[in-house]
């Protein structure tokens, strides 16, 4: 039931019509240039009416849209004509001020389910890109999630990071355990259940795998785990700390905290555990390395002077800089996948604050203040933040746009949902 | 007869039962894999048939298409082996905001500490170090870690065996006084004592 996934087949293949298209809208718009794009009902088109998954559908393309901050999402249909190119008019559409248009059907067979969707421009009276997937009728969110990617791919001419899981620490069952959900929230999955503490997971590039920091054995040690199958491995249990693994970009490394030598430092390890550098030797305390895009530098937490700040060195261990100059405690730094600008939390009025700051130093703020706000990870494409946030009640997984807008709440149980981790595509 | 309590058997408990046969096991699901299936292009002037222009693609998929059922895992549970009563011979210890220096007071529970693990030689104590919930957690990990690793320091000084000690850190994870104000945090910024069973 729960563990396994459908390998959806990301083949986004280019349309066949767009070669060179300009790009409709700039990548980093958010919120501000909104174009409206209208979501028509999906229709049926072959087989059993199936009211649920056109409602899940409709609900899937407008919840992505609209987080996309490029697109108003408007759902109301002003003609009943079919979703293909001369079923319909587009006169009725372009009424309200819609420039784009998404039209979808579905085809049920058996506990089969196609999926048939087509993105038109308005304005220019065209089809823009079309999609069929098919599947399984329980897929039918991450199949809608697919065609969302594909019309950011269209439109910006990078693809959207909605077919994404976000995995995360929840402590629904009592106990921290690791647990596995749409980005949106949806189909939360239960991984560990070791009922000790388990922290800190963290993707392999190929995104179905995790390392993560687990008490099972009376120490916290890092093992890796497969997702869909539960397989794991020891990674790293060392007497001491194992702690904030983050794996680097090409997957063949692991930079790590870890205590055996007496106190917290930064490591560099390999998959096995085998011990490939130590990265800091300084007598702070070290913590939550953060590896940038190109594996040629790591960001870290140390309190060499006093309290916590964010440093910066290259990875063979040289030209140790510090990062931030402004706050008496910063700490989580997570690079961007785009490369320019490290996500970190700082202390402040008894919480936590997520702040950006350009690689270079300059460029500091804050992008959130409602409640405390911690653990921000970026999605694989960089136009996302994943958080988890404490504003009243327990603490949840959100997701915004990489400048703060758009702060969506989408773990669903409020059992102290932490640590999330967008999944790379 | 607490002292009895001679118990190397560490974590034993935790008997790992990898369903390890199944683990590897991965079945191709036929029903599943939702494949692309098609690219329409855009036709300016469409006819309205009712089957789009739809070049089905041979079906190539790439790499996801195996879908790996669910063995039957069974998971390590952890268990807490903990001897409480002979865990109360010890002092807990306490800690100034973000600070692991030893108090006054913390010295005098110590060097009591070390009396009895020195008259109790059967006994293994692990130090386990811990926060208050303000700061992050992971740089609390390391600070806790420190917390214990001073208190272990100190109780070598007076001259307890290192054979007999073990140092943990939980860092935020597990604080004695769920509350969110000063006297909630002071509890919780401390080692406890902790008799292995």
């Amino acid at each position: 039931m729960i563990r396994f996934m459908v390998g959806v087949a990301l083949l986004l293949t280019m349309v066949a019509s767009a070669p060179a298209q300009e790009s409709y809208l700039e990548v980093t718009a958010s919120g501000s240039s909104q174009s409206s794009l209208a979501v028509a009902t999906p229709l049926r088109l072959e087989g059993k009416e199936n009211p649920e998954v056109a409602r899940e559908v409709a609900e899937v393309l407008a919840f992505d849209m609209t987080l996309s901050g490029l697109f108003q999402v408007a759902a109301k249909d002003p003609e009943r004509g079919g979703i293909r190119p001369g079923e319909f008019s587009y006169a009725p559409w372009k009424v309200g001020g819609a420039k784009l248009l998404v039209k979808s059907g579905y085809s049920i067979t058996g506990d089969r389910l196609t999926l048939e969707l087509r993105l038109y421009d308005l304005l220019l009276e065209k089809q823009v890109t079309a999609k069929r997937l098919a599947g399984s009728i329980k897929d039918v969110r991450r199949l809608a999630h697919a065609f969302s990617d594909e019309i950011l791919r269209t439109l910006t001419g990078q693809s959207g990071p909605f077919t994404g899981k976000i995995a995360f620490v929840s402590k629904r069952t009592g106990n921290k355990e690791i647990y596995l959900m749409d980005y949106d929230g949806h189909n939360p999955q239960q991984l560990t259940k070791n009922r000790s503490i388990n922290l800190n997971p963290d993707f392999f590039p190929n995104g179905r795998e995790i390392v993560y920091t687990t008490y099972k054995n009376r120490n916290p040690d890092l093992y890796r785990r497969e997702l869909y199958t539960g397989a794991e491995a020891k990674v790293s249990t060392q007497r001491g700390l194992n702690v904030t693994a983050s794996v680097a970009p090409g997957g063949e490394k692991i930079a790590l905290a870890m205590s055996k030598e007496g106190h917290s430092q930064i490591y560099i390890i390999n998959p096995q555990g085998k011990q490939l550098a130590r990265l800091t030797n300084s007598s702070a305390l070290e913590v939550s390395p953060a590896w940038s895009p190109d594996g040629k530098q790591i960001a870290f937490v140390s309190d060499r002077l006093g309290k916590p700040q964010i440093f910066v060195v290259n990875s063979d261990g040289s030209e140790l800089r510090r990062l931030t100059t402004s706050g008496a405690y910063n700490v989580e730094p997570r690079w961007s996948p785009r490369g320019k600008v490290i996500a970190y939390c700082r202390q402040m009025g008894g919480g936590f604050q997520i702040f950006l700051i350009n690689t270079d130093g300059s460029g500091n703020v804050q992008i959130t203040s409602e409640g405390s706000n911690e653990h921000p990870r970026w999605s694989p494409d960089g136009r996302f933040i994943t958080f988890s946030s404490k504003r009243g009640g327990k603490e949840s997984v959100y997701v915004m746009r990489a400048d703060g807008s758009g702060q969506t709440k989408v773990s669903q149980n409020g059992g102290s949902d932490t640590h999330p981790v967008w999944s790379p595509r | 007869m607490r002292a009895s309590i001679t118990t190397m058997t560490m974590a034993l408990c935790c008997t790992m039962m990898f369903a390890s046969g199944c683990a590897k096991k991965e079945l191709v699901r036929e029903d599943t894999p939702p494949t692309e299936v098609a690219v329409v292009t855009p036709t300016p002037v469409p006819p309205p048939a009712p089957i789009p222009p739809a070049p089905v693609p041979p079906e190539t998929p790439k790499e996801a298409h195996v879908v790996k059922e669910t063995p039957p895992v069974i998971e390590e549970i952890a268990t807490l082996t903990e001897d409480e009563t002979a865990s109360k011979l010890f002092q807990t210890i306490y800690f100034e905001f973000d600070s692991y220096t030893l108090s006054e007071p913390a010295r005098d529970s110590l060097a009591k500490n070390a009396v009895a693990i020195k008259k109790n030689k059967g006994l293994k104590i692990q130090i386990q170090g811990n926060c208050d919930e303000r700061g992050s957690d992971a740089y609390n990990l390391a600070l806790g870690e420190k917390r214990a690793k001073a208190a272990y320091d100190y109780l070598l000084s007076l001259g307890a065996p290192s054979t007999q000690i073990l140092v943990l850190s939980y860092g935020k994870e597990r604080p004695v006084d769920p509350g969110h104000n000063d006297a909630a945090w002071a509890k919780n910024r401390r080692d406890d004592f902790v008799v292995l069973k």
